[in-house]
């Protein structure tokens, strides 16, 4: 039984290698992206594409001869010893090169992570299991001795390696988030005109086209007056220091009707008060 | 309090009031050239802007706030009645703390101190992915590093495709891309979201 479930860990590695392979060696957007991956930034922009392609024959090869037969101890020996360079790559990476993409299952950029790392890790268990206890048995013949076991093993293993690749969430993970989010309605409950509509409104106005050369600051103050919101700025008028002050209509979008007065800092007299005279009331 | 009700109505009365209205040709000239033609900014070509400052706030000695800038530069900054300050909103001189970071705007005075004309405390703006959403809080995918967004009900707007904004939060959408002004908590990995800037 541990025989044959080790012989088909050569199997799930070997699809593993040929998946990457298949990624490094033939889409053009991964060989793009590589100068900017980790990969680029340890070895430098112009060796990182052979480096990558190099790796991506590596894989191919290692992964065509453990899924064909024969199927000796050395193959995943050798599939188990690069999962482990994998490991210590992609550690090194992250302290080298942090938040760079780490370029290893697909073409979009990803970040090392310590899942990235786990699934290497992972990958070189399989490889050292398969080579202890395969005994250089077949996968093949593992899986027509016992094959709803066998599938079972490989698809519990394939779904622990997707759940390790950030590469996939957007797959799985994230219509899983949106469907909590649907149910669950975690962002409900904001009520109210929020202070930025009334001041979108405000630099909409004619009021304030009038007195925008005389503002010297962001808003200041405001306060809801029903059915005004008022928001106030320091102003210049005249060489005095001011308040202007702007009554905004709170729930309607009226930019027309947004009137302005500029009121002296020193002795609270109204300096000037505009307003459209259609809505002068 | 008694006070700022007093001077709320006096502002009130001025802008509601109707007295004295007065036409838009009350402010003289309107012509664009009269209005640039004010105050141009000294700024020389290369050099700092000598009216901006940015840093992490050391000290605070009455309203005078000292700034550690990012690029070693230490700056002086003189609050006053007039200065608007933004620490995730509006807010008031005592809400600032040792610590917050922010940049400044005002006018240089001849000993170097920066008279503020306005002040924005902890603001950041940023472009990131929704990672995932909790109770009033937003998970962010910030280029790859992972920062926690807090909604804060009814000051939080919201603005989609451009349209006027909203105290709606609720139809971000997990994986979409949003542009946020907020406010980072010092020394932490967590903004309060001040406003988010989403397609929809």
């Amino acid at each position: 039984m541990l025989q044959s479930m080790a012989a088909l860990q050569s199997l799930l590695i070997g699809v593993v290698l040929i998946w990457s392979a298949r990624i490094k060696l033939l889409d053009r957007r991964a060989a793009d992206q590589v100068g900017t991956s980790a990969l680029g930034t340890l070895l430098g922009s112009g060796r990182a594409v052979p480096a990558y392609r190099l790796l991506g024959g590596v894989e191919l090869v290692l992964g065509i001869l453990l899924v064909v037969p024969p199927a000796p101890v050395a193959e995943p020996v050798a599939a188990s010893t690069l999962a482990a360079g994998f490991v210590g790559y992609l550690w090194y990476a992250r302290r080298a090169a942090p938040g760079s993409s780490c370029g290893c299952l697909s073409a979009k950029a990803t970040p090392v992570t310590g899942r990235s790392i786990a699934r290497a890790g992972g990958l070189a268990l399989a490889g050292l299991l398969g080579a202890v206890a395969a005994g250089g048995g077949y996968w093949l013949s593992a899986v027509v001795d016992q094959p709803a076991a066998s599938v079972a093993l490989l698809l519990a293993e394939v779904a622990a390696l997707v759940a390790l690749s950030p590469e996939f969430d957007a797959a799985w993970l994230l219509p899983l988030r949106r469907l909590r989010a649907r149910l669950t309605h975690p962002l409900r409950g904001g009520s109210g005109i929020p202070l930025l509509a009334s001041v979108q409104q405000l630099q909409l106005s004619g009021a304030y086209r009038q007195v925008a050369a005389l503002l010297t600051s962001d808003v200041r103050e405001h306060w809801l007056e029903q059915p005004w919101r008022m928001v106030c700025y320091s102003a210049r008028y005249q060489g005095r220091p001011a308040t202007a002050i702007f009554a905004v209509p709170a729930a309607d979008a009226a930019p027309e009707r947004v009137r302005v007065a500029l009121v002296d800092d020193s002795t609270g007299a109204t300096l000037l008060s505009l307003t459209d005279p259609a809505y002068a009331s | 309090m008694a006070n700022t009700m007093d001077r709320r109505r006096l502002l009130s009365t001025a802008v509601l009031g109707g007295a004295g209205i007065a036409g838009a040709t009350a402010l003289g000239s309107l012509a664009p050239e009269a209005a640039f033609a004010a105050e141009p900014v000294k700024v020389v070509p290369g050099q700092p802007d000598p009216n901006f400052a940015e840093g992490r706030v050391t000290t605070i000695n009455g309203s005078v706030v000292l700034l550690a800038g990012s690029d070693g530069a230490l700056y002086r900054i003189q609050v006053t009645n007039g200065t608007s300050i933004w620490k995730f909103q509006p807010t008031t001189f005592d809400r600032l703390e040792k610590g917050d970071g922010m940049y400044v705007r005002g006018v240089r005075l001849p000993d170097g101190t920066l008279a503020a004309d306005s002040l924005w405390a902890n603001i950041v703006n940023l472009t990131a992915h929704i990672a995932s959403v909790g109770r009033n809080v937003l998970h962010l995918d910030h280029h790859g590093r992972r920062l926690i967004g807090h909604v804060v009900p009814g000051t939080t707007a919201a603005v989609y495709n451009g349209t006027p904004a909203i105290s709606d939060i609720s139809l971000l959408r997990v994986g979409g891309h949003v542009q946020i002004i907020g406010a980072w908590h010092p020394d932490t990995n967590e903004i309060s979201i001040a406003t988010v800037y989403a397609a929809n």
